[in-house]
């Protein structure tokens, strides 16, 4: 093209370009009919609450402008997060303007599971849910169940004495990452049953045991933030990291060392090291004496170099290291504690801290009294800060007595949705249609709640008032509360105010239990009860009294036992199932609860950069020997089912191992989660946790078969590619 | 040199006119969804532009006044009139008010009325002849040369990067 034609075009363009734009200009000025309150157009205001995108429980500001809420960030008061937040927790917007949100109550318009619904006014869906109540209540009150997701503060306090007054089991709670086998490790080693503190700030040397405490163990911005600390903060130390586990995990990526290891098998690497440290006599503990035992004398480098697959020259080498650099800590997590033998895995790491002499000292573990944050409330204290336990055992007896037609009225709440994420073998579905009448508090159609008769669209968590205590991440003394950040827009009522409202109506000792007008009345009398000055605590997000540590003394802390060694068990028989499934929680979509949020689906994954579909992770010498290439179409089977995915070949994968993200793979969970490969869940056996009795997610084999897929993986950055020599020579 | 050739000769002088059409229909009054007189509100019964435009002395913009503020009077003031009416129908079906834009400053222009209003300065400087007005108009053409006459005159600040962010 000619210099001069060229002009002339543009010529053209901009002629054009005024002419259209002119017509594209916003030419119209719409006003609010009602402006919300405190309103002026162009300034923003900024309100702190709390995310529950995850159990966690970071404090968030959120910035309204408009009356419309627009950015969320992490609230910088609140100890557990100090002003960062997490992707899922940046994606609560998407959440709160989801157009898939249920803003009128449904009620089943088709055959039950079905998912065929027809929308109705709320006195309609009130009037079905009283006449549900109201019949049981007088022959058969225990015949109500609530199942819920763990819940806290005064939204916890209310459902159950509502249960209670009602005549009704306590609520059934179920969260699949809960923290079963750290609290039976603590009772077992510390004598506490509790959640600790772990100081990583301030620790200069850090081993951990699949503990990815980076990505979405117990409290990923909090321990996120100490790690950084860890590293940068001290003029002369920066803090060593040593991550043992059987896959690369994000956390790992970001260790020192990564040291994989055979799945199942961080107890005993825990163990090794512990022996090194006594035989050596590295360790200031008096306890180690009496723990020279023949069950850790057996543990040589040698014999747990056999085991876990590491060099028994690495075991001594990190053995020494870790003792000679106090304080040091050791951590366990996720990845350890789905395994049969999970407590064990616990139990070796906090041994680790006992004889570093770590208890209750700067950049070790101390126990806070987290419900010294509620002195006046008594009895229900321990409703208010409940353990972060999974709830997995309670949940399988009450299927068992779903079935047996125990109950007549079933009310589900949160987020965890157990249709979704309980092993297939508990046929929670088939349970759950055996229940005449099943009503859900939901902000989304999933999994679970296409199972109800009725589904009754509660606010998400932008939009209510409530408060959270975090289970890490303070000194045991930190309220966080939640108020509405925005008028709402959709024709929803919080779950607790439902449960208020129907006490009420059903008078006596309910309505005598929950004496309240609604659940905002409910809290504002629980704190202004305890003298706190609420719209300070407001505007701050929450009570933080930074009082310092309110440590409660561990009663076993100096002489603990050593924890039993106990084989993983696995199941499938090896022949027929090869590998070994790892699961793990997606880093964006954590239990599935984000699968629905387009931002969190297209967020590369941090280690194989794959987005909006499932994968398995193998390593590229296992792959070749089942005859699978990168990025194949895979069907996964367990004895227990089967599923699509891709394959990832990945060097850091444990040899023998099929890694896995949960989250994906939903059925009803909307448009975005539709039709991005299976649920890993579908996998897993029906198995406790030796011990701590919470669901034991890594023990199963699988088979790795070719296969058709429909669509491919898309990964936004081909990690493998780069690292071949070609490309860095 | 070259001539311009015929085409362009042509774009260019179709793009001087339709920048006199523009600016000269910015002139005129436009029709709006209710005939809102400024005249009747401002001149006739005294009311103060930012009762109205609420927030002229707090925000960047001086805010149109929702449905809900017109029926704070006229509930009972004038509801016999049929724009009145109107504007009660719009309220009974909770409906906002599409109103048709009469100024507009472009993008790169930063233009807070808040620090205009709480310097003191008068809001028909700018926006002359809107006190008398049935509807609204833009009398003044908001050119660059004009604005900076005025900072000078006031020894306000004509750094570029005032207005220019
Ligand atoms: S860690 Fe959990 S609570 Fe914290 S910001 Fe992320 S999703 Fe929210």
């Amino acid at each position: 093209m000619k210099r001069r034609d060229f002009l002339k075009l543009g010529g053209a363009t901009a002629f054009a370009a005024l002419f259209g734009g002119c017509d594209n200009l916003p030419k119209k000025l719409v006003p609010f009919v009602i402006p919300p309150e405190n309103y002026t157009l162009g300034e923003s205001l900024w309100y702190a609450s709390v995310c529950r995108q995850c159990p966690a429980g970071c404090g968030i500001v959120v910035r309204v402008s408009e009356g419309r809420a627009k950015k969320i960030e992490g609230n910088p008061l609140h100890p557990v997060n100090s002003g960062k937040l997490c992707a899922r927790g940046q994606a609560g917007l998407q959440a709160l303007y989801h157009p898939e949100r249920l803003g009128r109550p449904l009620k089943l318009s088709g055959p039950r599971g079905s998912g065929k619904f027809t929308e109705t006014s709320w006195e309609d869906a009130l009037s079905i849910l009283m006449t549900g109540l109201k019949k049981i209540r007088a022959e058969a009150p225990g015949s109500l169940l609530m199942l819920a997701e763990p819940m806290r503060g005064h939204r916890n306090l209310v459902v159950h004495r509502f249960l209670r007054a009602f005549g009704a089991p306590a609520p059934v709670a179920w969260d699949p990452f809960g923290h079963d086998a750290l609290l039976a490790a603590n009772e077992d080693v510390f004598g506490i049953r509790d959640i600790p503190e772990y100081d990583i700030a301030n620790a200069r040397y850090l081993l951990s045991f699949s503990g990815d405490f980076l990505e979405t163990w117990l409290s990923p911005v909090h321990y996120g933030r100490a790690y950084g600390r860890m590293r940068q903060e001290r003029p002369t130390v920066r803090g060593k990291f040593v991550h043992f586990g059987p896959r690369l995990s994000m956390t790992a990526a970001n260790a020192d060392v990564f040291l994989p290891i055979a799945p199942g098998t961080e107890g005993f690497a825990a163990l090794g090291i512990a022996h090194v440290m006594v035989r050596e006599k590295l360790t200031p503990s008096p306890a180690a004496s009496s723990l020279w035992t023949a069950g850790l004398r057996q543990m040589t480098p040698e014999t747990v170099g056999e085991k876990t697959g590491l060099r028994p020259s690495d075991i001594e080498a990190v053995a020494r290291e870790f003792a000679g650099n106090q304080p040091g800590l050791a951590i366990a997590g996720d990845g350890a504690a789905g395994c049969t033998n999970g407590t064990f895995h616990f139990s070796a790491a906090a041994l680790l801290n006992v004889l570093a002499g770590n208890l209750g000292k700067p950049g070790g573990l101390s126990f806070p009294d987290r419900r010294s944050a509620f002195p006046r409330a008594g009895a229900d204290a321990s409703t208010l800060a409940p353990l972060p336990e999974s709830g997995f055992a309670s949940v399988r007896n009450t299927l068992e007595k779903m079935r047996g037609g125990a109950f007549q009225v079933a009310l589900l709440s949160g987020e965890t949705n157990p249709a979704f994420t309980l092993p297939a073998g508990l046929k929670f579905p088939e349970s759950l249609l055996s229940v005449p009448l099943v009503v859900s508090f939901s902000s989304f159609l999933d999994e679970t709640s296409s199972l109800s008769d009725l589904v009754l669209p509660v606010p998400t968590y932008l939009e209510e008032w409530g408060d959270d205590i975090a289970p890490a991440g303070h000194s045991g003394d930190a309220v966080g509360l939640l108020q509405p950040v925005i008028e709402p827009f959709r024709d929803a009522r919080p779950m607790p105010d439902i449960l208020i409202a129907a006490a009420k109506e059903l008078g006596g000792p309910v309505a005598a239990a929950l004496p309240w007008k609604n659940f905002r009345e409910c809290l504002e009398q629980g704190y202004t009860g305890m003298g706190v000055n609420l719209e300070n605590a407001r505007r701050e997000g929450g009570i933080f009294s930074r009082k310092g540590s309110l440590s409660r003394t561990a009663k076993r802390a100096g002489n603990p036992p050593l924890p039993k060694a106990i084989e993983a068990s696995y199941e499938g028989d090896a022949a027929r199932y090869p590998l070994v499934l790892h699961v793990y929680p997606s880093i964006a979509l954590s239990d599935g609860r984000g699968a629905n949020l387009s931002w969190l689906q297209e967020m590369p994954d941090p280690i194989s950069t794959a987005v909006w579909r499932n994968w398995v992770e193998v390593h590229p010498k296992t792959a070749e020997s089942l005859g699978i290439a990168d990025g194949d179409g895979v069907v996964v089977t367990s004895p227990f089912g089967s599923m699509e995915a891709f394959a990832v070949l990945h060097p850091a994968v444990a040899k023998g191992t099929a890694a896995m993200p949960l989250g994906q793979g939903h059925t009803r969970y909307g448009r975005n989660a539709a039709g991005r490969g299976g649920n890993p869940f579908s996998l897993l056996p029906v198995k406790d946790t030796a011990g701590a009795k919470s669901h034991a997610r890594q023990s199963t084999r699988v088979s790795i078969a070719k296969a058709r897929i429909k669509g491919k993986l898309v990964r936004t950055v081909n990690v493998e590619g780069q690292w071949k020599y070609e490309n860095i020579l | 040199m070259q001539r311009p050739s015929p085409q362009a000769v042509i774009a260019a002088s179709l793009f001087a006119f339709a920048l006199i059409a523009a600016s000269v229909a910015s002139f005129a009054e436009t029709p709006q969804p209710v005939a809102y007189s400024h005249r009747i509100h401002v001149t006739d019964n005294k009311i103060d532009c930012r009762f109205c435009h609420s927030s002229a002395n707090k925000s960047a913009s001086a805010r149109i006044p929702p449905v809900e503020k017109c029926m704070s009077c006229h509930r009972v003031i004038a509801t016999d009139r049929p724009e009145i009416k109107k504007i009660a129908q719009y309220w009974r079906e909770k409906k906002p008010i599409y109103w048709n834009r009469v100024t507009e400053l472009p993008d790169y222009v930063y233009f807070p009325h808040m620090r205009m209003v709480n310097a003191g300065v008068p809001c028909l400087t700018c926006h002359p002849g809107m006190d008398r007005a049935d509807g609204a108009v833009q009398k003044r053409e908001f050119t660059m040369g004009w604005c900076m006459d005025c900072h000078k005159k006031r020894g306000v600040s004509i750094d570029c990067w005032t207005c220019h962010i």
